[in-house]
């Protein structure tokens, strides 16, 4: 068999067995070469790799107002900072160092110890921020004798006007090593530790870049051989209106307090102010210590998001409630009369209306305005407390709103089975008496306050709060729209709710209205005042003061033909809802009805 | 032939020889992949696929090398089809689109391309023989079955594997035998159109442009490693580093600063003969070229020995394949060769590599057992 032999392959092989022995042969003059002849050289290189991956840190995301007015910036500064690897002898630079720049070179020793056990190799440890000019001149142009000391460039978190709107922007800071778990952070990353800075973080944060350098022997860089560019976070316009912060803000001053603004019809947050505030520009740096102590241990708690964190009793406010619940469920008819002499009597205990003397005979309308407790004790005996407060909880007081900010606390709305429940005791009539007129067990944040006016505004209906119209990708200019949420619905008879609205209005324009101090040229106003009390009360005719002075409320919505703001106010220890309250709630809504409108500019 | 005869006929030297290699490659894997938390899951599945390919390689045992030359097309056929579903619905990693997802195993059809087109030519060249050698006229058939999957490949795109099914080709055609002059022919022919296509701007340009920018990138840095050191050029310098500063020695098994630091890139896969080189040194790399020369020229034995032309021409073609992954991928480790993405064989991670690897040499074995054999 001629074609099966395989003679003439064969007599190929040899050469192919010599050029695999040449290749091989190849191979190993090479290795040789490398590991022999240049081992050294390779091993050196190797020691200290000098091509060197450097970080680059991206920009934060910048946070607009809904116009597109910046409220949260980054501005460029320049750190010094030691890469103690590249330091030949660590000694001479730390004291070179501080006696150039005129540091301690305690501080300095003390930054490369704490940062020592969470850095990475080659990681740089900032000893000095946002240094000034004549600093970095200093260093740069010392380079030669002070080996592995290096100007970092970076974006510095600014938040250009202070305290304004702090519990909602939050601010920045340095990532502990739980969250860095948690939050899949870079250690030398700051990232949102309040407000908007944490809830939106994952948007603001960004990504990394990396530039691959090469350094000589002191780490000096001697050549730049590429970048990976960051990307920058996404830029976020808010929901909030500048304008309309900052007269709230200034209207309520020295005062602890809170103002909340939305847009009755898609749930924006328009204002959101918690006093006193704080300076979310001492965090981005690491905040000091005894600035930290201050923060924390004052007594009026300036950390604390009242809007959202701090439950009051509702007092006046939750009449509202008491009426939706009253009229939509026919319990109480609108001419329903009832004679307040200044108070009732409900067995031997006595229960007083604000009013001494007494508002003599009136009706749900009048009872509304004026705010009569003797009309309301009456009517929340009839409608019974646990129908009220099914009502409270559908218009969601006692849960969250689920606006996005950190921890925000629930408030209460207590019904006769919890009270056998957790105190052993039935319900009695008292308790429906001081509950109805918003007295009691009854607890109610700002914002829950505020979503409950708007609701009266919105026909009923309202929405979860929200903080963000648009996310930005910087790089692309991509924009995303976030759309209102609906949660929930509190009455279904319009004809009730108009009769609540008519009287709301009564409160601000009508003689006896006890709103008196929300009346503006702009635009009709509906509200609703409230004064809640700190401690209970024997003589209404003692004047209180400081710590013992009354909580006060004011609600309120506008224009009354076509809402576009509910605006809820209080005023800690702030006396009448409407003396303290009121004109608070008029300044933010004149000023966001100048703008009211207007476009976005990008 | 009895099954006691068949058993005693394996060639245990080249099994041996194939085992040291698979685990040599086992610990670098392992070095490689290592994490702070401790040995990687990559390297568990390495196990699987090596355990799995040596079982395979002795189950080719079984069938005769020549029933596998009769299936040679078919094999080829279906090799074609899954290059071409990998076009359709294939997975992309890195840039390309190479895999094919079997369940939870990404499968790499041009792994499997390259055992394929081996053994079709092999089985081609058994059937045509001419006496005095080939001439052009008669290459073009088995050119069109090198050409359909090149093209398939070069898709991807994977210069790398293109690369290799062109040379491993090239090799198996020489060793059928062609005639000198249509060697002479040939490589005229493709010298000319070379310097014609540099040579003139734009076809130069255009055929520059056809490359994707990360291939681009890897011809610019090996003529000039400096001027891409983040991309292929940072890799070939990073593994010339990782190869030179393990010397003579070697830093020992995971004491490699170029590969646990993650300086070397694609270290348990293109670069892992680095990885060896750098931890065992001149000892351990010059060892696994020595273990790598023993097994090409056994082979080469073999096919000396073969008993008839589709024997020694199998053979030969996968020794030839065999011989090209082993020069390619070494000689880029040490910087010899441009940076291409091809795997050394029984070393680097990857199932579908592994696999076919060990099916290659399993017909290697097949074909030295049946040397004395009479089927006639």
């Amino acid at each position: 068999m001629e074609q099966e032999n395989p003679v003439d392959i064969q007599r190929r092989l040899p050469f192919f067995a010599a050029f695999i022995v040449v290749f091989m042969l190849v191979l190993f003059t090479r290795l040789w070469f490398l590991q022999v002849v240049k081992g050294d050289y390779y091993y050196d290189l190797a020691e200290n790799n000098r091509i060197r991956p450097v970080k680059i840190r991206p920009p934060r995301g910048i946070i607009y107002d809904r116009y597109g007015r910046p409220i949260v910036e980054n501005v460029l500064t320049f750190d010094i900072s030691i890469v103690p690897e590249d330091t030949r002898d660590m000694d001479a630079t730390i004291n070179k160092t501080a006696s150039l720049l005129k540091m301690s070179a305690g501080s300095i020793r003390s930054a490369l110890d704490d940062a020592a056990d969470t850095r990475t190799k080659y990681e740089p440890v900032k000893i000095r921020e946002e240094a000034p000019w004549e600093a970095v001149a200093i260093v740069e142009s010392h380079q030669d004798e002070l080996p592995g000391v290096i100007v970092e460039p970076e974006h510095r978190r600014h938040y250009p006007f202070g305290g304004l709107g702090s519990h909602q922007l939050g601010y920045i800071g340095k990532v502990s090593p739980t969250q860095r778990k948690k939050e899949q952070a870079e250690l030398s990353l700051l990232i949102g530790q309040g407000g908007i800075e944490k809830t939106y973080d994952k948007f603001l944060r960004g990504a990394s870049g990396r530039r691959m350098i090469q350094v000589n022997a002191s780490g000096t860089k001697v050549k730049d051989l590429g970048i990976e560019d960051p990307k920058p976070g996404m830029d976020l316009y808010l929901t909030i209106d500048l304008d309309a912060q900052r007269a709230a803000e200034e209207a309520l001053g020295d005062r602890a307090g809170a103002v909340v603004a939305m847009d009755p019809n898609t749930g924006e947050v328009l204002t959101l102010v918690s006093h006193p505030n704080f300076d979310p520009n001492l965090f981005p740096r690491g905040i000091a210590p005894k600035d930290w102590v201050k923060l924390t241990n004052d007594p009026s708690h300036p950390l604390y998001n009242r809007a959202i964190q701090s439950v009051y009793p509702p007092g006046s406010i939750f009449k509202v409630i008491v009426s939706l619940a009253g009229l939509d469920s026919g319990a109480i008819k609108l001419d329903d009369k009832v004679t307040c002499s200044g108070f009732i009597k409900s067995g031997k205990h006595t229960f007083r209306c604000w009013k001494k003397e007494g508002h003599g005979t009136l009706s749900f309308h009048r009872g509304l305005v004026e705010s009569c407790d003797v009309y309301f004790y009456t009517m929340g005996e009839r409608i019974g407390f646990d129908r009220i407060a099914r009502y409270a909880q559908n218009s969601g007081l006692g849960m969250i709103t689920g606006i996005k900010l950190p921890d925000e606390k629930p408030g209460f709305i207590p019904t006769s089975a919890w009270k056998k429940d957790r105190l052993g005791e039935p319900w009695y009539p008292g308790d429906t008496y001081i509950n109805s007129i918003g007295q009691g067990f009854i607890q109610v944040s700002p914002i829950q306050a505020c979503q409950l006016i708007g609701a009266v505004a919105n026909g009923g209906l309202f929405y979860r709060p929200n903080l963000v119209l648009q996310t930005r990708n910087r790089e692309t200019g991509r924009v995303r729209e976030i759309s209102p949420e609906r949660k929930g619905r509190v009455v279904l008879d319009s004809a009730a709710l108009d009769e609540v609205r008519k009287a709301l209005i009564g409160v601000v324009s009508e003689p006896g209205g006890t709103g008196h101090g929300a009346l503006t040229p702009i635009a009709t106003v509906a509200g609703k005042t409230g004064t809640a009390q700190v401690i209970a009360q024997k003589d209404p005719q003692k004047k209180l003061f400081g710590k013992m002075q009354d909580h006060a409320w004011f609600i309120a919505y506008a224009p009354v033909e076509n809402p576009r703001i509910a605006v809820a106010v209080l005023v800690e220890h702030g006396g009448h809802g409407g003396g303290a309250a009121a004109p608070i709630a008029r300044r933010v809504i004149e000023e966001y009805m100048k703008n009211v409108g207007s476009k976005m500019v990008h | 032939m009895s099954d006691q005869k068949w058993f005693t006929n394996i060639p245990w030297g080249i099994v041996g020889i194939v085992a040291v290699i698979a685990l040599i490659g086992l610990t670098a894997v392992y070095s490689a992949t290592y994490t702070a938390k401790g040995p990687s899951t990559l390297f568990s599945k390495q196990l699987i696929w090596v355990a799995v390919g040596l079982m395979m390689m002795l189950l080719v045992l079984i069938t005769d090398y020549h029933t596998v030359s009769r299936y040679a097309y078919v094999l080829y056929a279906v090799s074609i089809v899954l290059l071409l579903l990998v076009m359709v619905m294939g997975k992309t990693g890195m840039g390309a689109q190479r895999w094919l997802a079997l369940g939870p195993i990404a499968f790499q059809p041009s792994e499997l391309m390259k055992l394929a087109l081996t053994l079709v030519l092999v089985r081609y060249f058994s059937d045509n023989h001419r006496e005095g050698g080939f001439m052009l006229s008669d290459l073009v058939v088995p050119a069109a079955m090198v050409l359909a999957p090149l093209a398939l490949v070069l898709k991807q795109p994977d210069l790398g594997t293109a690369l290799m099914l062109l040379l491993t080709s090239s090799l198996i055609i020489l060793l059928a035998g062609v005639r000198m002059r249509s060697v002479l022919i040939v490589l005229i022919i493709g010298a000319t159109l070379l310097s014609l296509m540099f040579l003139i701007p734009p076809v130069k340009k255009k055929i520059w442009g056809s490359l994707k920018p990360y291939q681009q990138n890897r011809i610019r840095a090996f003529l000039d490693p400096s001027s891409d050191p983040l991309g292929s050029g940072y890799h070939a310098n990073q593994s010339k580093i990782a190869v030179g500063s393990g010397q003579i020695t070697g830093k020992g098994f995971r004491r490699g600063t170029q590969s646990q630091m993650a300086f070397l890139p694609e270290r348990h896969t293109d670069f892992i003969f680095a990885v060896i080189a750098e931890e065992h040194g001149l000892i351990g790399a010059g060892f696994m070229i020595f273990l790598y020369l023993s097994l090409l020229l056994i082979g080469v034995d073999t096919a000396k020995n073969a008993k008839d032309r589709v024997g020694a021409l199998m053979a030969g073609g996968i020794v030839a394949m065999l011989s090209m992954y082993v020069f390619i991928n070494i000689g880029m480790a040490v910087g010899v060769v441009p940076v291409v993405g091809v795997p050394l064989p029984l070393v680097s991670y990857g199932g579908t590599s592994i696999i076919t690897t060990f099916l290659a040499i399993g017909l290697l074995l097949n074909i030295q057992m049946r040397r004395f054999m009479l089927f006639y």
